[in-house]
């Protein structure tokens, strides 16, 4: 009875560097629906989320139901920005306000953590903090109250981070060639609703933004009843208080709530590219996406979970993408895909939690390759999804993408603040049993032929988006590549390295290992694949990020 | 009960007792200034095989069915002193995954497959850390499974040749960061091509694409540095510590010793020096500072000072970030690395920072000499620490600090494994950690004083910068 030892083990994780004879006894009941305890109006109030930890480090992290798909039009970058002037913007008596520089010494003493920071997602905004149990009275009174209540929202200080938010993305146009791409699939496939911008904005929204709207947005969205509080411990001397200061935030101040128009997902019309050429890009990056209607709360979320583990978990060797392209070929360091958008890809082992979010999509990643096989391997990760539609999984598979998503439920819960933020995503969800609660006989229960109803249900090639970063170099090649739709090999029989020899005619030519014969079979198959691509768009790296489209016009 | 101890012959119900003191210690750990007796709450027990392999098993019995089998080896970049042969201790990380995988069934792959085990490792200057995790019942499985790629890995020059091409495309993912060659010009100015600390982790991009004709100097790497006597077994999670010595020693017990050769000393740097990089794509300037720094030698009062350092010199109260970031503005991003100054040999402490790209267009390389001149006054100037009116206040900060960040970081049986071998590696003690916190309780702020005077002087500086050019680098 392996799963429920896992069970009890998933329990007991909630220990951290403590030990049982300390543990404070488990709540029977799911923690994540009890509502918080102060004494405020029903419907005013935040929803608590707790664990057992009784670690002398608490984390507690505050999630509001509000990120940048919340930014007016034309204000893009808005919620990040309150996000970060509420922490750095000074706050308190306005006589002795708690300056920046204030707050980095009252926190120093409690370590790294108990600086307050903000992970600004489409629909949540979460201010994660670690507070030394015995602080926690100091905590409140010096920092969290004051923040919450009386933020000052120093015009200097907007100016200050508006300024330094420019540069992350000029840096996020320039530097990072991965999380370029990996922003620019969302926008893309996501393009004319709330998601085409990221949580840090653009030029022309930032520029925007004026004092006036920073307190407005606050006023607005940062209110009790929008709040998912979560708390590593059930302990009501600490939760207690902590809840009364999340619901004092706003009191008495008049303010609509209401909720941001998403926007609706136009549906893709047949295969679509978007080229983007950054001038000197060291190579090609690559990817492929279409909105899916399954989220955690879909019953074919679990089949399509163990669908996607087969084809591509994160950053792990044994999905298929990942031994196709690097492990039998070595294109390049990795290739995966995805059922849910998440940002920190580029830096993360395993998916970052506290970005719930209603609308999803589809997505695989071809890290970067060199700009002549961009075009081949656009052919290969669409044959290989097009065979997963026509063929399913079988029995084996099934069960070995089983037994690899098991162990990664050990990762996704491996330390308190990722089970505290996953059960805070279940709130936001409503799941029941949560995520990491139901994980394992969640997965358990999947059945082959579900795996593949729910791959036919879901996935499919018809109507996708491609978007290729590449060099200025590349550009009209590629281009010419897609619109004549040719075929092309990718890796060669001179670049597999296969023994030559010479034929009786005295022509010369490649034995090919009889372990390799499936290899060079599938890249026939794969050259030969036609993209029929419809429409091809070519653009420069400047007209990201630059106003509230994901391309600027 | 004192701390860790090397075998044990204690029963469960003593770790019991065990745990529940270490846990009042944890406890007492947020309230008290002083030190404690004991800082990390669990015990770690060692035993060091006849062939030389320290064997590590920390018992983590509350988190109920989770296994770590990890593997340190005591060399990385280091230990690359062929020419042209950069990089060489990261690609051979990648192939100890490919371990007979031309045997499908039988191949490293399939067989952590088969656990469904997550599977992953890094590489760094000194050491190369591997890390699977899975299930407890799979513990005899996966111990075998290590012990069989490392005592005795098979791999064929094929799919060596193949491997190489993935590591071009890690190369490759990073390459449009100009950070990386940065480092490359930084700690070629600061060792040369003598040292192995002379050239970055992933080697320059000419050596990495001439990894696939390296395979014989591949094969000499793995004889040569991957050792039971240059290795570290560290087991953590829901195990028992008797049994994990008994099947590490059945497994490993055929490796074979060998010589590990001693690598060249770190010349004088003979600074200041300086180098730039022209960079052809429009990025934002960026400068890094940095200063050879004494090897890292736990319980020492320069190592626990190295601690101390990131926060001191850019941590948001430091009066150089504050001047930097809120005062001229003159950066956006501002950053020490503090474990990449933790070395066997004597390594660099690095300044970094991100400067304002439109400052930068009216001032031009003007401001880097007086980004360089304020780093100076913040760095050179500790040596007047003590002096501070409140010195005393800020030290005890610090030391909180350090104690908090270094119990938040152990976390889990993976993050208390790593962090422990991170530090284990330099004297194979397996109190390493209550010694890295005793040491920085005992400073004073005249010790801030001398280590400054002593280390931050212009003979140990070195400076890069970057900017944006038309055809430059990239």
């Amino acid at each position: 009875m392996k799963r429920y030892n896992l069970m009890a083990g998933l329990a007991v994780l909630l220990l951290v560097t403590s030990l049982a004879g300390c543990a404070i006894p488990l709540s029977r009941q799911p923690a994540s629906q009890q509502p918080a305890p102060a004494a405020t109006q029903s419907g005013n109030m935040s929803r608590l989320v707790t664990l057992d930890s009784p670690s002398p480090l608490v984390a507690v992290k505050i999630m509001l139901r509000a990120g940048s798909a919340a930014d007016p039009v034309g204000k893009e970058g808005l919620a990040n920005l309150v996000a970060a002037s509420l922490i750095q913007g000074s706050f308190g008596n306005p006589a002795q306000p708690v300056t920046k520089e204030r707050l980095a010494e009252i926190t120093q003493p409690w370590g790294e953590g108990a600086m307050p920071y903000a992970q600004v997602a489409a629909e949540t905004t979460t201010f994660h903090m670690t507070i030394p149990r015995d602080e926690l009275g100091s905590y409140l009174s010096q920092v969290l109250r004051p923040m919450l209540t009386t933020p000052q929202f120093a015009a200097s200080e907007i100016d200050r981070l508006r300024n330094e938010t420019s540069a992350v993305i000029s840096v996020a146009r320039s530097e990072d060639l991965e999380g370029l791409g990996l922003s620019a699939i969302e926008m893309s496939v996501l393009e004319g609703t709330r998601y085409q911008h990221q949580p840090f904005g653009t030029d022309d929204g930032l520029a925007a933004i004026t004092r006036d709207d920073v307190v407005s947005f606050f006023r607005s969205h940062y209110r009790p009843g929008n709040v998912i509080l979560g708390v590593s411990t059930s302990d009501p001397a600490v939760v207690s208080p902590i809840s009364v200061v999340v619901n004092e935030m706003n009191e008495g101040v008049a303010a609509s709530l209401s909720a941001p128009r998403m926007g609706t997902v136009t549906p893709i019309a047949g295969r679509q590219v978007t080229i983007i050429e950054q001038p000197n890009a060291p190579a090609a990056s690559l990817h492929l996406g279409f909105p899916i209607t399954v989220d955690r709360l879909h019953p074919d979320y679990w089949p399509l979970y163990v669908a996607n583990t087969w084809l591509g978990t994160h950053r792990d060797s044994t999905g298929h993408l990942y031994q196709m392209i690097r492990q039998e070929r070595g294109y390049n360091y990795g290739n995966y895909s995805y059922i849910e958008h998440w940002n920190g890809r580029t830096g993360s082992l395993f998916q970052i939690f506290n970005q719930p979010r209603s609308q999803q999509y589809f997505s695989i990643w071809v890290r970067p390759v060199q700009h002549e096989y961009a075009y081949p391997l656009m052919k290969a990760i669409t044959w290989e999804l097009d065979n997963l539609v026509a063929n399913g999984l079988s029995d084996q598979q099934v069960a070995s993408a089983k037994n690899k998503a098991k162990v990664l439920y050990v990762n996704l819960g491996e330390t308190v603040s990722r089970l505290l933020a996953a059960k805070m995503d279940d709130a936001f969800y409503g799941s029941d049993p949560g995520f990491l609660e139901g994980y394992l006989e969640n997965v358990d229960r999947v059945t082959t032929a579900q795996v593949n109803s729910a791959i036919r249900r879901h996935l499919q090639t018809a109507n996708l988006k491609y978007v290729v970063i590449t060099n200025s170099a590349s550009v009209p090649g590629l281009t010419a590549q897609i619109r004549g739709n040719q075929a092309s090999q990718g890796k060669s029989f001179a670049d597999y390295e296969f023994p030559e020899v010479k034929r009786a005619d005295g022509s010369t030519g490649w034995e090919i290992p009889e372990a390799r014969r499936a290899m060079v079979e599938r890249d026939a198959l794969w050259a030969s694949y036609p993209l029929n691509i419809g429409t091809v768009r070519v653009t420069p790296v400047g007209s990201l990020f630059k106003t509230g489209t994901f391309i600027a016009r | 009960m004192k701390g860790a101890r090397f075998t044990t012959q204690q029963n469960g119900a003593d770790m019991r007792n065990a745990m529940k003191f270490a846990v009042g210690v944890v406890i007492l750990l947020a309230t008290a200034a002083t030190a404690p007796a004991q800082f990390f709450p669990y015990e770690v027990q060692k035993k060091t095989l006849s062939n030389g392999l320290d064997v590590i098993v920390i018992e983590t019995p509350e988190f109920a069915d989770v296994i770590n089998v990890n593997t340190l080896i005591l060399s990385g970049s280091r230990n690359e002193v062929e020419k042209g042969r950069s990089g060489l201790a990261h690609l051979f990380e990648h192939i100890a995954f490919r371990h007979r995988f031309e045997e499908p069934a039988n191949s490293y792959d399939t067989r952590i497959d088969a656990m469904g085990a997550f599977d992953n490792a890094w590489t760094w200057f000194d050491v190369t850390y591997y890390h699977p995790v899975t299930f407890a019942t799979n513990l005899e499985g996966l111990i075998n499974l290590q012990a069989e790629r490392f005592v005795d890995m098979k791999f064929s020059e094929s799919i060596y040749r193949t491997e190489a091409g993935a590591v071009l495309g890690e190369y490759r993912r990073i390459a449009s960061d100009p950070s990386l060659r940065m480092d490359e010009v930084l700690i070629d100015l600061a060792y040369g091509p003598q040292h192995g600390y002379g050239h970055t982790t992933i080697g320059y991009l000419a050596d990495v694409e001439d990894m696939p004709n390296s395979f014989r100097s591949g094969e000499a790497f793995y004889e040569t540095w991957y050792r039971p006597n240059n290795s570290v077994v560290i087991v953590s999670g829901d195990v028992e510590a008797e049994n994990v010595f008994r099947l590490v020693e059945k497994a490993y017990g055929s490796w074979r010793q060998g010589a590990v050769p001693e690598m060249p000393d770190v010349a004088p740097l003979k600074g200041p020096k300086y180098g730039h990089v022209d960079w052809s794509s429009q990025v934002p300037p960026r400068i890094t500072q940095a200063y050879m720094i004494p090897p890292f030698v736990p319980g020492s009062t320069e190592a626990a000072i190295l601690g101390l350092l990131p926060e001191l010199i850019a941590g948001q109260t430091s009066p150089i970030f504050q001047e930097l970031r809120y005062d001229k503005k003159l950066a956006t991003d501002m950053f020490v690395g503090r474990q990449s100054a933790e070395g066997f040999d004597a390594r660099l402490l690095e300044t970094s920072l991100r400067l304002d790209d439109a400052k930068f267009g009216e001032q031009g390389s003007a401001m880097f000499k007086e980004v360089e001149s304020i780093l100076d006054r913040g760095v050179a100037g500790l040596a007047k620490f003590s002096q501070r009116p409140n010195a005393a206040a800020t030290l005890d900060a610090l030391k909180s600090r350090y104690r908090y960040d270094l119990l938040a970081s152990l976390n889990s049986p993976h993050n208390m494994a790593e962090v422990f071998a991170w530090y284990y590696r330099f004297d194979r003690d397996p109190q390493v950690l209550d010694k890295l916190v005793a040491a920085v309780d005992k400073l004073t702020p005249a010790d801030i004083d001398r280590y400054a005077a002593r280390h931050f002087v212009p003979a140990n500086k070195v400076v890069v910068t970057m900017s944006y050019k038309a055809g430059g680098a990239q």
